[in-house]
């Protein structure tokens, strides 16, 4: 009998054991989120998503998913690339479902922690809302949620990601997203050679030294340190395209002061993100500077620092180019962790 | 072992007990076109401006419902907040309050979504974007939707559609309604408010199908449609 009591209170010592064990396995481990030196702090509320290396892995997945698209050709990687900083390579427009083209080009995906707004005109005010927007497009993924939850559903995989990240294999829109987001805002870029200057690690040559300063007194009042852009919404002179009819922040405020206004493109990495402007009309850095220089037309609302266009020496031209370069970024381009997942290994998050 | 399953037994009847004593007060929706009731799909409806319309596609959020009481008692909110009630869908026009409430006097509601929902990312349950009632390419909820088609409109394949929503200071589109109930207590537990659709066609604005076919986006219009609709809710005494 009492052979039989120490047994039992054995086996039950054993079974809560085992429970707590894998109690505790399945608690998503914390992803610190790090804020660069000197930069602010962040817009995103963390509190509402807290990021671990579950969610994070389940939205680099989604990501690189093409079933997030009505015939399961395109995922969101397939217009934000890594090599290009997560923007469209070479494309003033993407390629969206049934040989569709964007009416934009595609915006680099860095930073996103500090960006209240986003879309070219701003019609997005969160991140976690962020991607319904193009996987319900007719012109880029053109799928409805219903059919993206059903199809994440139908993957056990996905469903066992899910309990990882959120504590139960409930499949929805708001844990898709938010996985997502845990994936994006991740996406920072802080280390070109610009930010190893800014540390000390490292020295401008002379043109990017001369460029800098000249980048300070002519650009740096929208594309302002650190992101290389404050956000606003501003019209450069840029004529309408009518066979687009785009009319940027306007289509979002109705107001005609914002005819025309598009949020300035952050420079982080700009090397790589050709085209530029929200219709990719300028396929080079040097037809950027010949609009400001020369070809720009203003009207009404044209930016104030604009209204008598902005000269630029070609030798002005040269130092800046060569400061620009100093954004770009490899070390985030060519990050393992951002990679789609198919083609690397599990990776575990160092914190440092 | 028998003692055990007597226990079982004497549980679960008081929890059935308890389940059967307590009442619950449900407020029914009841969606009208006129004197008539709305059928989605072919039946034919006119407007007060001579137009032939039918319907197919009628929803709108109810939120922060709160019932006010004879007595000044505190007010009752209900648990579920946001609620998107669907012709379409028919359990969603009937809302089931947690308990027995007596004494009633008035029922409030916001008709919309609150602008902290607007604004602070993805929801869930009746906020799914799933629901459709979100615009994606401008961020926010569309608080009411009313679709069908009408010979009067000129968009395409004849259909109107009226999509209000806007948060914003200059778009506010969300109305707080209020609705007398009968000053002597009610007595069966059951509110029947009825939402009658030509609502939304007269009022400060003469709302003409073909004038106006399509509302799809916050601003004025959408904003003029929502001061027509709020006054679409009666009590059925």
């Amino acid at each position: 009998m009492k052979t039989f009591k120490v047994i039992t209170i054995l086996i039950c010592l054993v079974v809560v054991g085992v429970g707590f064990i894998e109690i505790k396995k399945h608690k998503p481990t914390p992803l610190k989120f790090i804020v660069p030196k000197g930069w602010p702090k962040p817009i995103y509320n963390f509190k509402n998503n807290p990021l671990t290396v579950e969610g994070f892995e389940l939205g680099k997945k989604l990501f690189y998913d093409e079933r997030l698209s009505k015939d399961s050709t395109i995922s969101c990687a397939s217009c934000h690339q890594q090599f290009s900083a997560f923007a469209t390579f070479d494309h003033n427009f993407s390629h969206g479902y049934n040989n569709t083209f964007t009416t934009r080009n595609a915006p680099a995906l860095q930073n996103l922690a500090w960006q209240k707004e986003l879309m070219w005109d701003g019609g997005i005010n969160h991140l976690d809302v962020q991607p319904i927007t193009p996987i319900v497009a007719e012109n880029e993924m053109a799928e409805t949620l219903e059919n993206v939850i059903y199809k994440l559903k139908k993957d056990t995989s996905y469903k066992r990601m899910f309990k990882n990240a959120f504590g139960s294999n409930e499949i929805t829109t708001e844990r898709m997203t938010k996985a997502l987001s845990q994936f994006m805002v991740m996406l920072v870029s802080s280390n070109s050679k610009y930010d190893k200057v800014k540390r000390g690690e490292d020295t401008f040559n002379l043109p990017e030294k001369l460029g800098y300063e000249i980048f300070k007194q002519k650009c740096a009042s929208c594309h302002t340190e650190p992101f290389f852009t404050d956000l606003s919404y501003r019209n450069t002179g840029m004529p309408l395209d009518a066979t687009i009819n785009d009319i940027g922040r306007m289509r979002i405020t109705n107001n005609k002061n914002d005819s025309l206004k598009f949020k300035v493109p952050s420079l982080r990495n700009v090397d790589l993100t050709f085209p530029y402007g929200h219709d990719g009309r300028f396929f080079t850095l040097s037809n950027v500077f010949e609009h400001y220089k020369s070809n720009m037309q203003p009207i009404h609302n044209t930016d104030i620092l604009l209204k008598n266009k902005l000269y630029l020496s070609n030798f002005q031209i040269g130092q800046l180019t060569a400061f620009l370069f100093t954004l770009t970024d490899s070390s985030f381009t060519k990050n393992p962790l951002f990679a789609a997942p198919a083609y690397t290994k599990p990776i575990i998050l160092h914190q440092h | 072992m028998i003692i055990k399953n007597l226990t079982t037994t004497l549980f679960c009847t008081l929890l059935i007990t308890i389940a059967v004593a307590q009442e619950t007060t449900t407020i029914q929706l009841k969606h009208k076109v006129g004197d008539e009731l709305l059928q989605l799909g072919t039946t034919s409806y006119t407007n007060q401006w001579n137009e032939q319309f039918t319907v197919n596609k009628f929803k709108y959020y109810i939120t922060a419902l709160e019932v006010e009481f004879t007595n000044g008692n505190k007010n009752y909110s209900w648990h579920k907040k946001y609620h998107l009630v669907d012709e379409a869908n028919a359990a969603s026009k009937t809302i089931v309050l947690d308990k027995k409430l007596n004494n009633i006097k008035a029922i409030h509601f916001l008709l919309g979504v609150d602008s902290i929902v607007n604004t602070n990312g993805i929801h869930t349950g009746d906020l799914d974007p799933m629901k459709t009632m979100f615009w994606t390419w401008n961020t926010g909820y569309i608080y009411a939707k009313l679709e069908g088609q009408s010979s009067s409109s000129k968009a395409q394949a004849h259909s109107f559609s009226y999509h209000i929503g806007g948060y914003k200071a200059n778009e506010n589109a969300v109305k707080k309604i209020s609705l007398l109930i009968k000053d002597n207590a009610t007595t069966d537990n059951e509110i029947i408010i009825e939402a009658n659709i030509l609502a939304w066609f007269n009022g400060a604005k003469k709302l003409k199908i073909a004038e106006e076919p399509i509302c799809h986006q916050p601003g004025k219009l959408a904003m003029d449609i929502a001061n027509n609709y709020e006054k679409m809710f009666s009590v059925k005494l």
